[in-house]
Parts: structure tokens; sequence; C-alpha cells
């Protein structure tokens, strides 16, 4: 009985944790995980700029697939919108023009603008197209936030495609 | 105190066990912060100090194109300098010269590169634009007319993931 004490105490003594096959492991797996760690997330805003093109224009009357294009001027104190379509009565695109005001150099009024945006997708759903027309002296990141503020909350929305065009005048 | 000098030296040499123990704690540390920013697309652009990209709620992911950076010091065209930036003015890059800037030179070579024979399906040529975010839009106008100009009218802008 003595005897069989001591043996288990002998066993009790000697375990060890092998920790050298662990650490081999982490070895391996930090410089692995280093290589495709992401430390800051990049993602894209998809736009493009307005070009000529000969393709016919389309003749469809019927009022839910009428298609407009949104033009938003950002200004540095103001946002104007407006709307073109060859399809649409001009009364009713006349109707969709109005200025919204934004603190000079500030964030944008993007409540109000949102809802606006929002009225004008439930009247014609098959529209997409915004163009955006910014002001030279109008900031980088103004713009990106403008173009967050169109696509919708969730990403495509709103106004898909956003057209970024200098101004015309 | 001869007996004993024998003594010390008859002494088994055991060892010196190393201690673990803090280190494999480091490293379930560092392991756990880095399983937590793993990416299945690990970033392949460098972000210098002179570029600070702007935010947005933007989930779309890039893709591979022609990459134009506009720091606030420089335009470079894949990673190759293109002309230097001062303010609001880009060297060599005017309104009224845009075709004879080296940006528009290079990217028609670009173009010319890229053109594949007729039938074969390919995405449509895009820009991947990195630019500062305290450019105006006078400024971003040029580089993006440029591109236009070249045969390149659909961009990607680069953000920042997050409001």
């Amino acid at each position: 009985m003595a005897r069989l004490g001591r043996l288990r105490k002998q066993s009790e003594e000697n375990t060890e944790l092998n920790m050298v096959p662990i650490m081999n492991m982490f070895m391996v797996l930090i410089p692995f995980l280093l290589m495709s760690a992401a430390f800051y997330n990049i993602k894209a805003v998809n736009t493009s700029i307005p070009v000529h093109s000969n393709a016919p224009a389309l003749n469809t009357p019927v009022e839910k697939e009428i298609k407009i294009t949104v033009v938003l001027e950002l200004k540095a104190d103001e946002v104007r919108i407006s709307a073109l379509s060859d399809q649409a009565e001009p009364k009713a695109l006349a109707e969709m023009e109005t200025t919204l005001t934004r603190p000079p150099g500030g964030d944008m009024s993007i409540v109000a603008l949102a809802e606006f945006l929002r009225k004008i997708k439930m009247r014609y759903p098959a529209s997409d197209t915004l163009l955006l027309i910014p002001d030279e002296n109008v900031l980088y990141r103004e713009i990106i936030q403008a173009m967050d503020c169109v696509r919708g909350p969730e990403s495509g929305t709103l106004f898909p495609n956003v057209v970024l065009s200098g101004s015309l005048g | 105190m001869a007996l004993n000098k024998s003594k010390r030296k008859k002494k088994k040499f055991v060892p010196p066990g190393l201690m673990l123990t803090s280190m494999m704690d480091m490293f379930t540390i560092i392991l756990i912060f880095l399983l937590f920013s793993f990416s299945e697309n690990p970033e392949k652009i460098d972000l210098d100090k002179d570029l600070e990209l702007p935010r947005s709620s933007s989930k779309a992911e890039y893709s591979e194109g022609v990459k134009l950076l506009l720091s606030k010091k420089e335009l470079r065209l894949n990673d190759e300098l293109i002309a230097t930036v001062s303010g609001n003015e880009i060297t060599g890059l005017a309104d009224d010269a845009m075709e004879t800037s080296a940006l528009y030179q290079r990217l028609k070579t670009y173009k010319a590169d890229e053109a594949k024979p007729e039938g074969e399906s390919s995405q449509a040529p895009h820009v991947l634009f990195l630019c500062d975010r305290s450019h105006s839009f006078k400024t971003i106008n040029r580089v993006i007319k440029t591109a236009g100009l070249a045969g390149y009218p659909n961009f990607q802008f680069a953000v920042l993931e997050g409001e």
C-alpha cells in the first residue's frame, strides 16, 4: 500500500505539460495570420463620369417605368435638387425642384436630403441614376458623404448609379 | 573543504527548465488579435501619411484596376510618379491642356495594353481612385476628366469603412 502511494506520488511529480509543440504551432500560425491581417478596411464607392452616347432614347411612357435622372448640385451653403427626363411631364419634373440649406463647411442636412430623395424614388421607382454636380470648392469628403446619402441607408435603395460631373455652366 | 569540492563536482547537471507560461500567454493574445483582423482579401494598398481617405458607409469591395493615387503632394499612376501637387494645383495638368498631360499619355498607354481581341469578354476597365479627403472638387475634376478622356469613365473611389 505504501509502495503504491509512493508510485502515485512519483508519477504526479513527473506530470508536466510539454509546451514545445504548441509553441511551434503558434510560431507557424502567427506569421500566416500577420500576412493575411487587414489593419484598415478599404471599401469602394462606384461612380462614373458623363460620356457621349449614340443610344436611341427609350419610349416607355408607363408611369411606374418612367426613368428620371435626379440632378443634385452640391454648393458650399446649399443643395439644389432638380430632375431631368424625356419621358416625364415637364410639370411633374418642375415639382421636384427644391433647395436645401447646409451650414457652410459643415455637414449636410442628410436627413432632409434623404427624405426628399425617398419621395422621388417612391414616385419613380424605376429611376436609379443621380447626377452629382459639386461646386469647385466642395471637398472630396463632402462629395463622398453626399454619395453615401443618395445611395440610401442600405447601399442601393435610392439612387445607386451616381454620375459625378463638373458644373455645366 | 576538499571533500566538499569533490562532492559538488560529482553533482549531476540539471538543465534549467524554460518558463514558457508567460510566453504562451503573450502568443495567445497575439493570436486572438490576429484572428480578429483576419481578412480573405489582405490590403495590397499602402497608405502613406500624405493620403487620408474619407470614410464611407459603402460595403462594396474594390477590384483590381488602374490605380490612381492623389495624395496631398503627389499624383501617382500604378505607383509611378506622374506629377507633384501643391495645394489645388497639379503640375502639368491644366483645364485646357488635359490631352497633352503626362497622365493622359500614360493612361492611353494602359488602355492600349488592356485592349483584348473581339469576342473575349472582360470586365469594363475602371480606375481605382485613392484621393486625399482634403482635396477640392476642382482638383479632383481635372484628374477624373483626364481619365475619362483617356477611356476610363468608370471609377471606384477608395474609402475607409465606417461612417
